[in-house]
C-alpha cells in the first residue's frame, strides 16, 4: 500500500468523523429552525385564515396591510418604548448592586443567591406572583403604599390604564435586574486591579477612572448583556400574559402578544406570518447594525 | 481611613445588602405564604403577612385532582431534552472547534437561530407538529426544547472546548485513543465544569418555557407554567392553587440556586463574556 | 526633595502579621531594593508607602511630614507595576499623559513632557500604538515613561522586570540603573530576585516574615552576612553550609568526612564540644595542585557554563557546589584536589544561625 493512499484514507476518515459529529445538531436545527422559517415566508404570501385555505401566491397583500394596521404599530411602540425604559433601569440598578457586592463581605454568597433567585424562576411564575402582589385588595403592594401614604388606597394596578405599565415594569425589573447585576459583577471583578491602582497613583478622579479604565474594560461584556436583554425584552410575552393579558383593551399589547392573538385567536395565519417576518427582519437588521457598530468601534 | 470608618462602611454595605435581598425575596415569600395559608387568610383584608400555620391543603388538592402531573410533565420534558441537547450540542461544538467544521458560518448561523422570537415561528412549528402527529406528546415537546436549546449549548460548549489545550488531545491520540474515545475520555472530563453549568441552564430554560408549551400541548403533557395560567379565570381566580403550583415550579429552582450557585454565576457571566 | 522615613510600621491582614515593626530611613536620591522570598512583606511595604494599603501601626513620613492617611494621589509618588498596568484602551501617548491630564496640565506641557520621556526611553516611534501591539520590553518602557513624566518625589517599582525574559531583563536592569543616575530621584525597588537586588541597589533591605534581616550595601551583605538566611539568599549558586567540629585542641576544623583543614589565621571559637556551620561560597573553592590542596572531593556532576564550571560533590551527606575555573581539569566520578579561600568564608552558630 502506498503511503499517500493511507494518508488519504486518514483524511477521509477525519472528514467523515467531523461531519458525523455536527450532523444531528444540523438536522434538528434545520427541522425546527429553518423549515418553519421557510414555511413562514411561504405562508405570508398565501391567504390562509380561519375560513380560507388558499395556497396560491397572493402577492404582497399582507405586507401592504401591515402599514395600515394601527394596532400593530401601537404594539410595536409599546415594545420599543418598554425596552427603552426597562433596559436602562436594569443596567443602572444592576451596576449599583454590583458595586455594593464588589468587595468582600460576610454572607456575600447567601445575598447573591437570594438576589439571583428571581432570574431563574419562570417568567410565568414571576408574572403570577406580581399579579397577586398587585391585587388591589388582597395584595401587599397597596397595603404598603397605604401605610406610607397614611390612608387607604385602592390602586387597580392590573386594570388602570395608567398603572398597568408601571406594574409590568416593576415585575420585569425585579426579575431581570439580577441578571445585569451578575454580569456586571463578573465584569467589574475582572477589571485589572493594578490598572486601578496605577490610576489612583496617577491621581485620576473617580469620573476619569470610570470613563478611561472601568467603562472600556466592561464595555464588551455590557454590550453582549444589553443585546441579550434587548432581544428578550423585544419578545416580551409571558409576564404580560399573566399580569394583564395585553389589556386593558390593547393597552399593554406587545408585538409578541399581538402576533399570538392574530395567529392563535383570530387564526389570521397568513397575516400573522407577515407580522412575524417583519419582526425577524427588523431584529436581524438591528443586531447586524449593532454588531457592525461595535466592530467599527474596535 | 481609620478602622472605625472601615467598620461603619461595612455595616452600611451590609444593611444595604440586607434591604436589597429582602426586596428581591419578598415576592417569592408572598407566593410561598399564599400556598400555605388558609382560604380565610388568603382573602383577609387587610392581608395576613405571616400565615398562622403550615397548611398543605393547596398542594394536597393539586395531587388529588391530578393537576400535579403538570410538574411531572415539565420534569420529563426538561430532563430528557437537556440530556439530548447536551449530547448533540457537545459533539457538534467539538467538531466546530477542533475541525473548524463549516468555518465561522456554521457557528454564526447556529447562534442566530437563538435570536428569532419564539412567537414568530410558533405557528409554522405548530403546523409541522400537527402533520407529524406529535402535538401534545412528550416526543414533540422534547424535540422542540432540544432544538430550541441547541444553539445555546453549542455556543457555550464552543467556548469551553476552546480552552482545552490541544496538546492534551494530541497526547491522548499518541497514547492510542481513538478520536471518539478522545472526545469522551479527554474533552468531556476537561470541560465538565462548563458542561455542567450549561446543562443547568438548558434545564432551566426548558423548565421555565411557557409559549411553546401553551401552543404544543392540550391536556396530556401540559407543563406547570401552562397549568398556572389556567387558574386565572375571568370569573374566579384560584389563589391557593396558583400559589401551590407556582411553588412546585419554584422549589427546584431554589434547590438549583442553593446547591449550584457557582455554576449559575458561571453560566450567566460566561454567556456574556464569551458571547 | 525630602527623604522617606518608616518608623516601626506594622501591617496586619486579619490575624496575619505581614509587616512587623519595620523601620527604615531612605535619604534623598538613593536606590534602595527591598528583597526577600515571597510572602516576606516587601510588596506590602511598598504598597503601604504608595498608599494602596493602610498600615496598622507606626508612621511613614516624607520630608518630615507624615503621609499616613493621605490618598495615593496626594503623596506625589510614581509607581511601576509588575503587570505594567498599562491602560489597554489608551494609546502609548495617552498612557504616558494620563497622570498629567489627571493633574490638569496644559496640552503643550503634556506634549513637552511626553516628548521628553519618550526620547529618554527611545519609545518615540510607537506613541500612537496601543499596549497590546507592543512587545514585553516596549510595554516595560511605557510603564516607566508613565512614571517619570510626573516628576514625582519617589519612584516605587514593584517587580518591574519579572515578566520579561532573561535577556531583556539584563538589558533593562542596566537601563533602570542609568535612569536612576539621570533623574537623581529616590527609587524604591521590590524584587524577589537576588541578582537584581545585588546589581541595582545602593542599599539592600533583606526581609523575611515581615522583619528586616539585614540592610546595607550589596557587597557588605554578600561578604558579611549577619546570619545563615542572608548568606543563603544572596549569591547563586547558594552558599554551601557544612557542619564542622573542632579538631581536638588544634586551630583547625574537622569536616564531616574526617578531613581536617587547619590554615586559619584566626581560628573560629567553638562552643564547648559543639559544632559550627561553615559557610563556603562556591567561588571560594578553586582547583589546587599538589601541596596547596586543602581537601579532596569525589566530583559527581560537572556543569560547564562556558565562563565557569560547577562541580558538585557530597561531604558525608552534605551537598556541596564548587564554582571552578572553566579550564579546570575535573570530571565526574574522579577525585579533585580543592583549595578553599578560608579567610572569606563565614562561620555560623549551629543553633541560632547567627554569624560568629
Amino acid at each position: 500500500m502506498s503511503q499517500s493512499s493511507s494518508i488519504g484514507r486518514a483524511l477521509d476518515e477525519q472528514r467523515a468523523f467531523k461531519y458525523l459529529l455536527v450532523a444531528p445538531a444540523v438536522f434538528v436545527i434545520l427541522l425546527i429552525g429553518l423549515y418553519p422559517f421557510v414555511k413562514l415566508i411561504l405562508t405570508s404570501f398565501q391567504n390562509i385564515t380561519m375560513f380560507e385555505d388558499d395556497h396560491s401566491f397572493n402577492g404582497f397583500v399582507h405586507y401592504a396591510r401591515l402599514f395600515g394596521d394601527e394596532r400593530l404599530w401601537e404594539s410595536l411602540l409599546h415594545t420599543v418604548a418598554f425596552t427603552a425604559v426597562a433596559l436602562p433601569i436594569e443596567i443602572l440598578l444592576g451596576y449599583l448592586l454590583a458595586l455594593l457586592f464588589l468587595d468582600p463581605m460576610p454572607l456575600k454568597r447567601l445575598f447573591v443567591a437570594v438576589i439571583l433567585l428571581p432570574t431563574v424562576i419562570s417568567p410565568i411564575v414571576a408574572g403570577s406572583t406580581w399579579r397577586l402582589m398587585f391585587d388591589h385588595r388582597f395584595g401587599p403592594v397597596n397595603q404598603i403604599i397605604a401605610f406610607l401614604a397614611g390612608g387607604e388606597v385602592k390602586l387597580l394596578w392590573t386594570v388602570d390604564p395608567f398603572l398597568v405599565w408601571p406594574a409590568i415594569l416593576v415585575a420585569e425589573v425585579w426579575q431581570w435586574t439580577p441578571f445585569m447585576f451578575l454580569i456586571l459583577l463578573a465584569a467589574l471583578s475582572n477589571v485589572d486591579r493594578e490598572q486601578l491602582e496605577a490610576a489612583q497613583i496617577d491621581g485620576a478622579s473617580w469620573l476619569m477612572t470610570f470613563r478611561k479604565i472601568v467603562l472600556p474594560a466592561i464595555a464588551p461584556v455590557l454590550f453582549v448583556a444589553v443585546l441579550i436583554r434587548a432581544l428578550d425584552l423585544f419578545r416580551l410575552f409571558d409576564v404580560i400574559w399573566t399580569m394583564t393579558g395585553g389589556g386593558p383593551g390593547t393597552r399593554t399589547e406587545t408585538i409578541s402578544v399581538y402576533a399570538y392573538q392574530m395567529a392563535f385567536r383570530e387564526f389570521d395565519i397568513s397575516y400573522s406570518s407577515a407580522i412575524a417576518f417583519l419582526v425577524i427582519f427588523a431584529l436581524t437588521a438591528l443586531v447586524i447594525f449593532a454588531l457592525r457598530r461595535v466592530e467599527i468601534a474596535r | 481611613m481609620t478602622r472605625g470608618a472601615k467598620g461603619w462602611r461595612l455595616a452600611a454595605r451590609l444593611a444595604c445588602a440586607l434591604a436589597v435581598a429582602t426586596l428581591f425575596l419578598f415576592p417569592i415569600y408572598w407566593l410561598a405564604a399564599i400556598s400555605i395559608k388558609t382560604p380565610e387568610e388568603i382573602f383577609a383584608y387587610p392581608p395576613v403577612w405571616i400565615p398562622s400555620g403550615f397548611r398543605l391543603d393547596g398542594y394536597v388538592t393539586l395531587f388529588r385532582d391530578g393537576d400535579a402531573w403538570a410538574v411531572w410533565n415539565s420534569l420529563v420534558t426538561a430532563g430528557i431534552s437537556t440530556v439530548l441537547a447536551m449530547v448533540i450540542g457537545f459533539i457538534a461544538a467539538y467538531s466546530i472547534v477542533r475541525y473548524r467544521t463549516g468555518g465561522d458560518h456554521l457557528a454564526i448561523w447556529i447562534i442566530s437561530q437563538r435570536m428569532i422570537p419564539p412567537i414568530c415561528v410558533a405557528f409554522p412549528i405548530f403546523l409541522l407538529f400537527v402533520s407529524l402527529r406529535i402535538v401534545d406528546t412528550y416526543t414533540g415537546l422534547v424535540m422542540l426544547y432540544t432544538a430550541f436549546n441547541l444553539p445555546y449549548v453549542i455556543w457555550m460548549m464552543r467556548g469551553f472546548i476552546q480552552e482545552i489545550p490541544l496538546e492534551l488531545e494530541q497526547s491522548a491520540l499518541v497514547d492510542g485513543l481513538s478520536r471518539w474515545a478522545v472526545l469522551w475520555k479527554v474533552v468531556l472530563p476537561m470541560s465538565r465544569a462548563g458542561f455542567f453549568a450549561t446543562a443547568v441552564f438548558t434545564f432551566i430554560f426548558a423548565w421555565n418555557d411557557f409559549l411553546f408549551a401553551l401552543i404544543l400541548t392540550r391536556s396530556d403533557v401540559i407543563t406547570y407554567p401552562v397549568q398556572v395560567t389556567g387558574y386565572f379565570g375571568s370569573q374566579s381566580t384560584f389563589w391557593s392553587k396558583i400559589g401551590a403550583m407556582s411553588m412546585l415550579g419554584v422549589l427546584p429552582m431554589i434547590f438549583v440556586v442553593g446547591t449550584m450557585q457557582r455554576f449559575i454565576v458561571r453560566g450567566f457571566s460566561m454567556g456574556a463574556v464569551k458571547g | 526633595m525630602p527623604n522617606l522615613q518608616l518608623s516601626s510600621v506594622d501591617k496586619f491582614y486579619g490575624d496575619v502579621h505581614a509587616v512587623k515593626g519595620v523601620s527604615l530611613e531612605v535619604p534623598e536620591g538613593e536606590f534602595i531594593v527591598l528583597v526577600g522570598p515571597s510572602g516576606c512583606g516587601k510588596s506590602t511595604l511598598l504598597r503601604s508607602i504608595a498608599g494602596l494599603e493602610e498600615i496598622s501601626g507606626g508612621d511613614i513620613s516624607l520630608g518630615g511630614r507624615s503621609i499616613v492617611g493621605l490618598a495615593p494621589r496626594d503623596r506625589n509618588i510614581a509607581m511601576v507595576f509588575q503587570s505594567y498596568a498599562l491602560y489597554p484602551y489608551l494609546s502609548v501617548y495617552e498612557n504616558i499623559a494620563f497622570g498629567l491630564r489627571a493633574r490638569k496640565f496644559s496640552e503643550s506641557e503634556i506634549e513637552r513632557q511626553v516628548g521628553w520621556a519618550s526620547e529618554l526611553l527611545a519609545i518615540g516611534d510607537f506613541l500612537q500604538r496601543f499596549p497590546r501591539e507592543l512587545s514585553g520590553g516596549q510595554r516595560q518602557r511605557v510603564a516607566i515613561g508613565r512614571a517619570i513624566v510626573r516628576e514625582a518625589d519617589l519612584f516605587l517599582l514593584d517587580e518591574p522586570l519579572s515578566n520579561l525574559d532573561a535577556k531583556l531583563r539584563d538589558g533593562m536592569r542596566e537601563e533602570i540603573k542609568r535612569l536612576h543616575r539621570q533623574l537623581g530621584k529616590t527609587f524604591i525597588y521590590v524584587t524577589h530576585d537576588q541578582i537584581e537586588a545585588m546589581t541595582l541597589a545602593e542599599r539592600i533591605v533583606l526581609l523575611r516574615d515581615g522583619v528586616v534581616e539585614q540592610e546595607g550595601a550589596p557587597l557588605e551583605l554578600f561578604e558579611r552576612p549577619r546570619n545563615r538566611f542572608v548568606a543563603g539568599f544572596l549569591g547563586s549558586p547558594s552558599m554551601n553550609f557544612i557542619e564542622v567540629e573542632q579538631d581536638g585542641d588544634g586551630p583547625g576544623i574537622r569536616l564531616p568526612d574526617g578531613q581536617i583543614i587547619d590554615k586559619f589565621e584566626f581560628a573560629p571559637e567553638f562552643p564547648d564540644g559543639g559544632k559550627l556551620v561553615w559557610g563556603v561560597r562556591p567561588e571560594h573553592f578553586s582547583v589546587a595542585s599538589g601541596s596547596s590542596a586543602d581537601m579532596e572531593a569525589l566530583i559527581e556532576v560537572v556543569q560547564p557554563t562556558g565562563s565557569r564550571t560547577f562541580g558538585s560533590f557530597t561531604l558525608s551527606g552534605t551537598h556541596v557546589v564548587a564554582e571552578l575555573d572553566a579550564r579546570a581539569q575535573i570530571a565526574a566520578d574522579q577525585k579533585a584536589s580543592l583549595s578553599i579561600d578560608v579567610e572569606r568564608t563565614t562561620f555560623f552558630s549551629a543553633e541560632t544561625g547567627e554569624a560568629c
